[in-house]
């Protein structure tokens, strides 16, 4: 392979080494072969204790990506963290972590940072020293009188509160500014019940999960603590009462295709229908909430476009449940009568005897002060209040739609300064730059709930020339003196300690497990609340503007507030829904596509009162007719190379914000048609399955008897599916021990296939599957796999080893439209159809019953894509490895995967270098393989816990018992290629579309 | 963890009293070998292998005072990767020992600089995979003993400097072996 005198990605490829780094030095005359490299190894001075080359060391941290605090283990080899795992012991998030978590990892190399401190003359930047910057702060605040105000994006904890005494000391004040912070949640909550949290949420108790438009498994609160519970509740158990989940918004987010039932609600009925239901289930319990507004069945009907039949039937189904969960505060249903919604569902929940079982007070779930905070300093900006602000970790240039003029506002402040890490809209418009460390660079924590204290500690010497930021703030308060003095600590480290040595008993050795637990976790103490009020206004908010559609911007799941554009991993995870990369896209419902004729990759130009954007169509059967939705976080006009002019920014259509909260759904929009036309960068192909079982299905009640698919489709009436022929399965007798026996004609085993062996095998349960993509970024992150950017996407030369595959069932004739979402991977068939076509035995069985790839080997037929039947082999077009990983992106690459080189063909290798590694670990321990030694990067990410990998042959093992379910199925088994990737079809709360029929014939 | 133990003094002690019963060290007294003098490090280039920025002789201390490979490459038996030994791991011995003639003098004065400046030693590297290649040393070792180190890198101790005596770039070395003891020839087990 050329991989070996290709210069470039130095420290990426297979190893760091046991060496500092590796560099192509001048010419010393080396032995042996002339054409070698001359490489040079570097020493360590000092070898650090806990790093032995070739083995990575963990450290627990905690993810700062969101404010739901999940716990991390960082795995650092040779002094770089290479990838970011879920904290198996954290109480939030158990060993799982989703997408934009593990993309924090990006965030740490990532090319947009703020490489030292920088300071603006005459408006160009200048790196300056940080004695020099920080002379300069402690000056300005100095001059400022106590005219200073700090926005932090920092999550609650230690240097929070630090960040509150510093600024009243030098008689500021600080706003903790949070996008998506949930005020409606809170403002309800304190309204309702008095207590002004957000509480905890329990989705695996509950028996049916009603959403009003709250993205639980998104974007809401603590998306990935919620998706493992709502997997157990909601995912099928034998023996388990599986939980029914309704979703009730305009636009069917991913949380609404995972519902059993989707309804698409005129958009701000939703208090309407709450109090209705809460109506309903009181006549039907026979009790009575005192003063609760009553809203009949017809009225909500009336406002909601649904039929009192349904209202009826889902509440009294609500009802006859106990203990049942509704939330409600998500982005795509924040009308400016948001808090209007959640204190409806508030009282639904108190009426339903939920609050105190699933909604739990207490725990105060880690939020900021809201935007109207922020509006409130933005007017004293504004108003000349202000001489030196001071952002920290905020993005509120970005964050605040344009038409509450907070960019203004920022301007007339004459002293900004930012410790942002990225060099984004902010801090652009700084005067001073003193960029962060990242989390995974100092020393910090985070109090993300009550009892639970996750801690955060330097896993590597930071990779540019940064400070944390608690340091920022004690070298400056002992540089500016006077009545900042009093902050003495020698460094943020030493205070952070005393602070944590003061709080919890146990002195060092309390430290030292908390560091190596990742933090200190309690249960936090269950408040009992009580009704304070049942004030509620049921009418919906009135919308501004006279365009034909609502405009419902909600927040991508993989963008989230926009801090995740600048990060490839995420821009090319197609989004779980409409699966469309890196662009930007407006979706409007198939009606309104008609209506309109539009189609896919038109550029619609959209108005608002306030401002109009132009983006391609995405036509999306899971939204009303009368809405149009479009992702936020894109837009940008800095934050870095991948991020900057990509895309729109859907909040320069929104107005000015007088409530203390964004309306995200406000305003009324008029779309026109232009005259371009951009192709959609979209990884799904066909979107239905055409008959051929690739997503299978079966009604509750049958998986409940333990049947199997072919026994569930009989008993549907459904005409039987035949796989295999009596003929074509007596043609297969003895064909796999013909092929593993072969000799070499001298007596002689070819290979060592006879021998006691493992089989490797994966199971993935449909049924729990939420397709929220966590696994498609493991395994970039674990397999060096390189992103190709949009013009290559639009190729269809993508590179994910792991896709999620999403088909539509239903949607004609009024049947309600379904999403199935099928991961997909290399099957590692037994009987696979690669191996014999490939001319050079790169693709070829191993003995231990992986589909093998041998990178070396590989000249690039691609022989083997083409006769693949699952599409699952990604072939290496252009080097994406040179440009996948610049400087210092190349820092993350895994030292135990090849870095693929051009022309060669990859794929799922099901983590083979860690199987290898694991068997290696067993050998030294003279042990046998355990089951659960191996676990692949999908199945540890996967925050619904529905992928189990194991070894076949013991049979003992979890995957063989998964595998066992009657439930399961390999996707196309009647091609024979044997997959060792079984399926667990998912189960419906109603009958399964029949595939082969309706929706397919359509298509043709 | 374990890595604290070369660097204890019982370790060092052990090591220079060895150096100490073994007399004046000389290339007079080495094993048979391919060295009958006492080099310098301009002389170094009339033998085999790269030069190093200093002249480290693995025929002195893994010939004559018989210091283990795994004293210095510990990582080799634990570990893929067998490490290279960093500057503290020289230090513990050349704190002490100095050099009994100006020639060894000279270069035990680099590995000092090298110490005091905080300027790691820039090896020139002998051994290289190609980089889609992955050689679990630990599992070699453990399959084969402390000393199989001499099957793949040739015998170092009466080596003066270092050359590759094997091409362990190629394939065929594995696979003979392999094939030789009858153990896993499987594609996946180095190529990943």
């Amino acid at each position: 392979m050329s991989d070996e005198r290709e210069p470039s990605s130095d420290v990426s490829r297979r190893r760091f080494l046991a060496v500092l780094g590796t560099t192509s030095a001048g010419a010393v005359a080396l032995s042996g072969c002339s054409t070698e490299r001359v490489e040079k190894l570097i020493p360590y001075l000092v070898q650090s204790e806990d790093q032995v080359p070739g083995i990575p060391t963990w450290y627990a941290s905690t993810c700062t990506e969101c404010s739901a605090g999940c716990g991390l283990h960082v795995r650092v080899r040779e002094g770089r963290p290479v990838k970011l795992e879920g904290n198996p012991e954290h109480p939030i998030n158990k060993g799982a972590l989703c997408a934009r978590g593990q993309a924090g990892l990006q965030g740490l190399y990532n090319p947009g940072r703020v490489r030292a401190p920088m300071v603006k003359q005459g408006g160009a930047w200048k790196e300056i020293s940080w004695d020099d910057a920080i002379a300069l702060l402690a000056q300005k605040i100095g001059a400022a009188g106590g005219k200073l105000a700090v926005i932090t994006g920092a999550g609650r904890g230690t240097f929070s509160s630090f960040l509150g005494d510093w600024t009243s000391a030098a008689g500021g004040r600080v706003v903790r500014y949070q996008p998506f912070d949930l005020e409606p949640v809170r403002a309800a909550n304190a309204r309702v019940f008095g207590r002004d949290e957000i509480p905890a949420y329990d989705f695996a108790a509950a028996k049916y999960i009603v959403s009003f438009g709250a993205d639980f498994l998104e974007t809401f609160g603590s998306s990935t603590e919620y998706q493992l519970a709502y997997a157990d509740a909601h995912g099928f158990t034998p023996g388990r009462e599986a939980a029914k989940h309704v979703y009730f918004a305009p636009r069917a987010s991913l949380t609404g295709l995972n519902a059993d039932e989707w309804h698409a609600v005129v958009p701000g009925s939703e208090t309407s229908l709450a109090l209705a239901m809460a109506g309903v289930l009181l006549q039907q319990r026979g009790g009575s909430v005192p003063g609760m507004p009553s809203v009949s069945v017809d009225d909500a009907a009336k406002a909601t476009g649904l039929s009192a039949e349904t209202i009826t039937r889902l509440a009294k189904e609500f009802a006859s449940a106990s203990p049942s969960l509704a939330v409600a505060g998500g982005i795509g249903s924040q009308t400016a009568g948001a808090t209007e919604l959640c204190a409806a569902v508030n009282l639904l929940n108190f009426a339903a005897g939920n609050v105190g079982q699933t909604v739990r007070f207490g725990a105060d779930l880690d939020h900021g002060d809201g935007f109207g905070a922020l509006e409130a300093l933005s007017k004293s900006m504004a108003s000349g209040e202000v001489e030196v602000v001071l952002v920290q970790e905020a993005n509120p240039v970005f964050t605040a739609p344009r038409a509450t003029k907070f960019a203004e506002s920022l301007g007339k402040v004459p002293f900004k300064v930012s410790t942002a890490l990225y060099f984004d809209e902010t801090a652009a418009a700084s005067d001073l730059l003193l960029p962060s460390h990242h989390a995974l660079e100092r020393w910090d924590d985070l109090n993300a709930r009550n009892g639970v204290w996750g801690l955060m500690q330097p896993v590597l010497t930071p990779v540019f020339n940064t400070m944390a930021p608690g340091d920022i703030l004690l070298k400056t308060a002992q540089k500016a003196g006077g009545s900042l003095a009093k902050f003495s600590a020698a460094s943020w480290e030493d205070q952070l300690k005393s602070t944590w040595q003061a709080r919890f008993p146990g002195g060092d050795a309390m430290w030292r497990a908390a560091l190596a637990r990742g933090g200190v976790y309690q249960d936090a103490v269950v408040v009992p609340v009580t009704l304070a009020s049942t004030d509620v206004t049921a009418a919906a908010a009135a919308l501004e503007g006279t365009g034909e559609f609502t405009l419902l911007p909600y927040a991508s799941s993989h963008y989230f507030d926009g801090r995740g554009a600048n990060r490839p991993w995420l821009a090319e995870n197609p989004d779980p829904v409409t699966k469309i990369t890196w662009q930007s896209w407006v979706e409007l419902s198939p009606e309104a596509a008609a209506r309109l004729n539009v189609r896919e990759g038109e550029i619609l130009k959209v108005t608002s009162p306030h401002g109009s954007v132009e983006a391609a169509a995405y036509i999306y059967p899971g939204l009303r007719a009368d809405v149009i939705a479009m992702p936020l976080g894109l837009g940008h006009t800095e934050l870095g190379e991948f991020a900057k002019g990509r895309g729109v920014n859907y909040l320069d259509l929104l107005g000015p914000v007088s409530g203390a909260f964004i309306p995200y759904v406000s305003v009324k929009v008029q779309v026109e048609r232009t005259p371009a036309y951009r192709k959609v960068a979209k990884t799904e192909g066909n979107t239905r399955q055409l008959g051929r079982g690739i997503a299978e299905a079966m009604p509750l009640v049958h998986a409940e008897q333990g049947l199997t698919l072919e026994q569930s489709a009989k008993a549907a009436g459904h005409p039987a599916h035949e796989i295999n022929t009596p003929r074509e399965l007596e043609a297969l007798q003895g064909w796999r021990e013909g092929q593993v026996g072969r000799e070499d004609g001298q007596g002689r085993r070819l290979g060592n296939y006879v021998g006691e062996h493992a089989m490797w095998g994966m199971a993935v349960d449909l049924s729990r599957c939420t397709g929220c993509s966590a696994c498609v970024t493991a395994c970039y992150a674990e397999n060096n796999i390189a992103w190709v950017g949009e013009d290559q996407v639009l190729r269809g030369r993508e590179m994910s080893w792991m896709r999620i595959e999403r088909y539509w069932e239903g949607g004609f004739d009024g049947e309600p439209i379904e999403a199935r979402f099928v991961p997909l991977m290399c099957q590692h068939c037994d009987n696979a159809p690669c191996e014999p076509v490939c001319p050079v035995y790169a693709a070829y069985h191993t003995p231990d019953g992986l589909n093998g790839q041998v990178y070396n080997r590989c000249v690039g037929t691609r022989y083997c894509a083409n006769n693949c039947p699952y599409k699952v082999r990604y072939f290496n077009w252009l080097a994406y490895n040179k440009k996948a990983f610049p400087e210092p992106l190349n820092l993350q690459l895994n030292p135990d995967v090849t870095v693929r080189a051009r022309g060669v063909m990859e794929k799922c290798t099901f983590c083979v270098q860690r199987i290898r590694v694991a068997q290696h670990v067993a050998k030294l321990e003279d042990r046998a393989l355990r089951d659960g030694d191996v676990v692949t990067a999908c199945q540890q990410a996967c925050p619904s816990r529905a992928i189990t990998f194991g070894d076949m042959h013991d049979p003992g093992s979890a995957v063989l018992k998964v595998k066992e379910s009657p439930r399961g199925y390999h996707i196309l088994e009647e091609i024979n290629v044997r997959p060792a990737v079984t399926y667990l079809a998912k189960v419906l709360r109603r009958e399964p579309v029949a595939h082969a029929a309706a929706g397919g014939e359509e298509q043709h | 963890m374990r890595k604290s133990a070369w660097i204890t003094l019982a370790a060092c002690a052990a090591a220079i009293i060895a150096i100490a019963a073994a007399g004046r060290p000389s290339g007079a007294q080495q094993p048979s070998g391919p060295v009958g003098v006492v080099l310098t490090a301009s002389d170094s280039a009339a033998f085999k292998g790269p030069r190093q920025p200093v002249y480290f002789r693995h025929d002195v201390h893994s010939g004559q005072y018989k210091i283990s490979c795994q004293y210095c490459h510990y990582s080799a038996a634990v570990s893929n990767e067998p490490g290279i030994p960093s500057m503290q791991t020289c230090m513990g011995c050349h704190l002490i020992i100095g050099g009994a003639d100006s020639a060894n003098q000279l270069q035990i004065a680099l590995v000092r600089e090298s110490w005091n400046t905080k300027k790691p030693i820039e090896w020139v590297r002998v051994h290289s995979l190609a980089r889609h290649v992955h050689f679990p040393h630990s599992q070699h070792i453990k399959a084969m003993g402390p000393n199989a180190c001499a099957t793949c890198h040739g015998d170092v101790s009466r080596m003066p400097q270092v050359y590759k005596v094997n091409n362990i770039n190629n394939m065929g070395w594995c696979i003979n072996c392999h094939l030789a003891r009858n153990v896993n020839r499987d594609c996946t087990a180095c190529h990943y």
